[in-house]
């Protein structure tokens, strides 16, 4: 097992790499430079041109790569072009919020997911599947961000302000600002839309996923036996058959934070959240090379983190998994 | 006589108890303390005055800094921290008398060695400012005593006091003691606590990039009794429904820069909203390229005409009486604009309407066109560069697309995002036609910026000496009537070149909430929150 961790581990490394490597050539290659977005309207051919110079812009790629590389490993992320700011203080002053709506959006999905595709798998061609799948069907199809804009409708705007539309409040002893709010309750209403915006989508994936691997799994041998034996159904269901039927559900929730970062994106800027989400809009869009590398990097090691996370989950729900070890 | 004079006395004491009653009943009214918050539709990009873009940096650049004058929504000049000023009849000195009370946050007083400073590291190119274009005509600054400074000018320049207090951020005023710090200028970009220091009614305390920036009431500002406010709260809120959402909820006061588009809606949903709005005083325009580069190297000084567009006769096609620009208004602005074909927008200063001399006349452009060679059997395509910043802007390219259609000419859209738009423009990229709008201006000086011959900004490339003749001409000029005729002349001729094609102004619009009270709207010359005061 620990050889295990340890050849995981090391493969963070070169994956890490070549997402950033991508990333930079990527950024290269689309038009525009973070030059421009500096100057912006006070734009001014001269002054672009130092200014390029200055950050080394006008140096080969992999010249700037290399440069952006050989500081990573002295544990600098770099600095904004256009704020001056050093990219690993702002990244981990957002990473927080980001984190925690994606674990709450991960959980409105859960929530929805369990007990909706447990269901439909256990009363199959029934109107309680029937709805279910319907539901699953409706929620894939709308986007994220239209549902937070219902939302938005519906609980800011038609019950007049029912639940906030904007902002952020931190959790007692988390805000790292000087001018911030802090309250469990009013961290709950900011992050609950969104939320939702965010794991409804998720959910449909998973009660889907969960349906079918159900019905696999309770038509198996060792379901029979158990039900033979007089177990409990609501055991042999909880125990045994959701148990083996998570696994591909949990692989794909591990793949499923890739999707929900990018539904930051989206709707941390709709809910104007102070997150990682509109830190990486924006340095996209100013072609901040030295933000996007740092946001690209904290979402790459959050990423492989997690999916590092559910593979260690696998063991825990199928004994029959071990690691390292001959069988 | 005794009693006429009693009588005159009478009067003159009731007069003054009247008026200094109805100053005391002002400043009743004006209620002191709260928290103003604001949304943003961009990020500030940093905190250097001097040297960052955009509108949102600006309203902050008010409010923290100071400056010599500021500008009344008519135009009269206002004191800030000059006390008084002169300019000589020449237009080659302005002297300014400084206040004795203003303090920068950081408690040095300010003195004409910090105007002296400010205004040189705004021209010094390595500070890379924006603004140092404006400064061109500026030959040196004079220290004359502690409370006193004089600007010397290369040559007469009628426009100083408007481009202090309104080109841009105007003139913003650093503190000398702060600047000898080390590393001051990048931990005032940072925005890093304690290191962005202003002579202004707030203070800074907190800048989070794209997310908040909090000023505090300044207590030492040099106003008596201002601001009013406790604090100020900037929040960026980019998406325009997010906006209203948290608008109509109560949680923001002020929208500092509203869509258009989505004006009427707000006003349905939120009847008791104040929606403030004035001159039109940005042009939009759809500029057409008329030269390339010879050697087809990007910003080459070698020029040949465009192929399409650098013909006078095909831009008169297209631009003059191929485009319908009330439809344009009417279509994409839902009527909320004035359209317009001057350089500069209705709303600026000596702007003249000469929307007459371009009809819209299908038939007469589709002579000159045949006239350039272009018909059936020859057909005009050319592409309409155009930016995702605001909704309007792709919809003005189609409706001009379809206009392009009734002529027998095709227009191809281009939609990119707005740093791609400007990397296009700006580098004198291959492109045919841009849609967007452009700065703000308070005088058709200020549009030198954007269209004189060697300007970064003259994204058209017209090389045509004539235009930089009027600019120096008319900002020389210090005979307002002189300068109208110049103005008007000048206009006259652009509209025939078309080198600068505006279809209309460009309205802006702010939200208030119902209790914000003593706001004055400026357009985007002027966000000031001192004698903002909140009502509830």
């Amino acid at each position: 097992m620990r050889e295990y961790i340890l050849k995981r581990l090391l493969q963070v490394i070169p994956t890490v790499l070549m997402i950033t490597l991508v990333v930079f050539a990527m950024m290269q290659a689309i038009p525009g430079d973070p030059i421009v977005a500096l100057l912006g309207d006070a734009y001014d051919e001269e002054d672009a041109i130092r200014l390029r110079r200055e950050y080394g812009l006008d140096k080969p790629i992999v010249e700037q790569y290399a440069i952006w590389l050989g500081k990573l490993l002295r544990g600098d992320w770099g600095e904004s072009y256009l704020s001056g700011r050093d990219v690993l203080d702002d990244v981990v002053l957002r990473l927080p919020i980001t984190v925690e709506l994606i674990i709450l959006a991960m959980a409105v999905a859960l929530i929805i997911a369990l007990p909706a595709g447990i269901i439909a798998a256990l009363r199959q061609n029934t109107w309680a599947d029937y709805t279910a799948m319907t539901s699953a069907l409706v929620g894939i199809s709308i986007p994220d961000f239209f549902l937070g804009i219902l939302l938005l409708l519906v609980f800011s705007f038609a019950l007049q302000g029912l639940l906030p539309s904007s902002g952020w409040v931190y959790l007692p002893g988390t805000c790292p600002t000087v001018v911030c709010n802090e309250s469990v309750w009013g961290n709950l209403q900011h992050v609950i839309m969104p939320a939702i915006a965010l794991g409804v989508g998720r959910a449909a994936i998973l009660t889907r996923l969960l349906r079918a691997s159900m019905l696999e799994v309770i038509r198996m041998e060792y379901i029979t036996t158990a039900r033979a034996k007089g177990l409990v159904e609501n055991l042999i269901i909880i125990k045994h058959a959701l148990k083996n039927a998570l696994i591909p559900t949990v692989t794909i929730m591990g793949l499923q934070v890739g999707f929900l970062i990018g539904g930051a994106i989206v709707v941390e800027t709709l809910f104007a959240i102070p997150g990682l989400g509109t830190y990486g809009i924006n340095a996209i869009i100013t072609r901040d090379y030295q933000q996007v590398q740092g946001f690209i990097l904290l979402v790459a090691l959050c990423f492989v983190l997690v999916n590092f996370l559910v593979d260690l989950t696998y063991s825990f729900l199928d004994p029959r998994i071990r690691y390292g070890t001959q069988r | 006589m005794r009693r006429r004079e009693l009588s005159f006395v009478g009067i003159v004491v009731l007069v003054s108890l009247l008026m200094s009653l109805s100053g005391f009943a002002n400043a009743a009214e004006s209620k002191r303390g709260g928290t103003l918050r604001v949304a943003y539709g961009n990020r500030i990009s940093h905190l250097d005055f001097h040297t960052a873009p955009g509108y949102e940096m600006m309203w902050v650049a008010m409010n923290i800094g100071c400056g010599l004058v500021n500008i009344t929504p008519d135009g009269q000049f206002v004191p800030d921290a000059a006390a008084s000023w002169e300019g000589s009849p020449d237009g080659k000195t302005y002297t300014f008398k400084l206040r004795d009370n203003v303090l920068f946050h950081d408690n040095t007083k300010l003195d004409a060695e910090a105007v002296k400073i400010s205004i040189d590291r705004l021209m010094d190119p390595e500070t890379k400012s924006g603004m140092r274009r404006f400064y061109e005509p500026v030959d040196r600054v004079e220290v004359v005593d502690p409370l006193t400074v004089r600007v010397h000018m290369k040559k007469p320049y009628a426009f100083f006091l408007h481009m202090i207090a309104g080109y841009r951020t105007g003139l913003v005023l650093y503190s000398p003691t702060f600047l000898k710090k080390p590393d001051a200028i990048e931990n005032m970009r940072r925005g890093e606590p304690g290191s962005v220091i202003g002579c202004g009614p707030f203070k800074f305390v907190e800048w989070v990039p794209g997310d908040h920036l909090v000023m505090d009431r300044w207590e030492k500002y040099f106003k008596e009794g201002q601001p009013y406010l406790d604090r100020v709260i900037v929040r960026v809120i980019k998406d325009p429904i997010s906006q209203m959402a948290a608008f109509n909820a109560g949680e923001i006061d002020f929208i500092a820069s509203f869509t258009p588009e989505h004006v009427n809606t707000l006003k349905a949903q939120n009847p008791k909203a104040q929606i403030l709005t004035g001159k039109e005083t940005t042009p939009m325009a759809a500029l057409m390229k008329v030269t390339v580069p010879c050697d087809g190297k990007m910003m080459s000084e070698e020029r040949c005409p465009h192929p399409i567009f650098g013909d006078q006769r095909v831009r008169k096609a297209v631009a003059c009486y191929g485009m319908n620009r009330d439809e344009i208004v009417e279509i994409a602005f839902r009527g909320q604009a004035t359209p317009w074909l001057g350089i500069i927008p209705p709303g600026t200063m000596d702007t003249v309407d000469v929307n007459h001399l371009c009809p819209y006349d299908p038939k007469r452009a589709k002579e000159l066109l045949a006239d350039a060679g272009y018909g059936p059997n020859n057909p005009l395509t050319f592409e309409i560069i155009t930016d995702t910043e605001k909704a309007v802007f792709n919809a003005i390219a189609t409706v001009i697309k379809e206009q392009m259609a009734r002529i027998g000419v095709t227009a191809n859209i281009k939609l990119v995002d707005k740093v791609t738009w400007l990397n296009q423009v700006l580098k004198d990229a291959p492109w045919d036609m841009d849609v967007e709008d452009r700065l703000s201006l308070l005088t058709l000086d200020s549009n030198a910026y954007l269209s004189v011959t060697d300007s970064s900004w003259n994204t058209s490339r017209h090389t045509d000496a004539k235009v930089d003749e009027y600019y120096a001409r008319y900002a020389a000029e210090m005979d307002p009537e002189k300068r109208q005729a110049i103005a008007k002349e000048f206009q006259e001729f652009m509209a025939d070149k078309l080198y600068w094609n505006t279809l209309s102004g460009s309205p802006f619009y702010q939200a208030a909430q119902p209790w914000m009270k003593g706001y004055t709207y400026n357009a985007e010359f002027e966000v000031h929150y001192e004698t903002v005061w909140l009502d509830r």
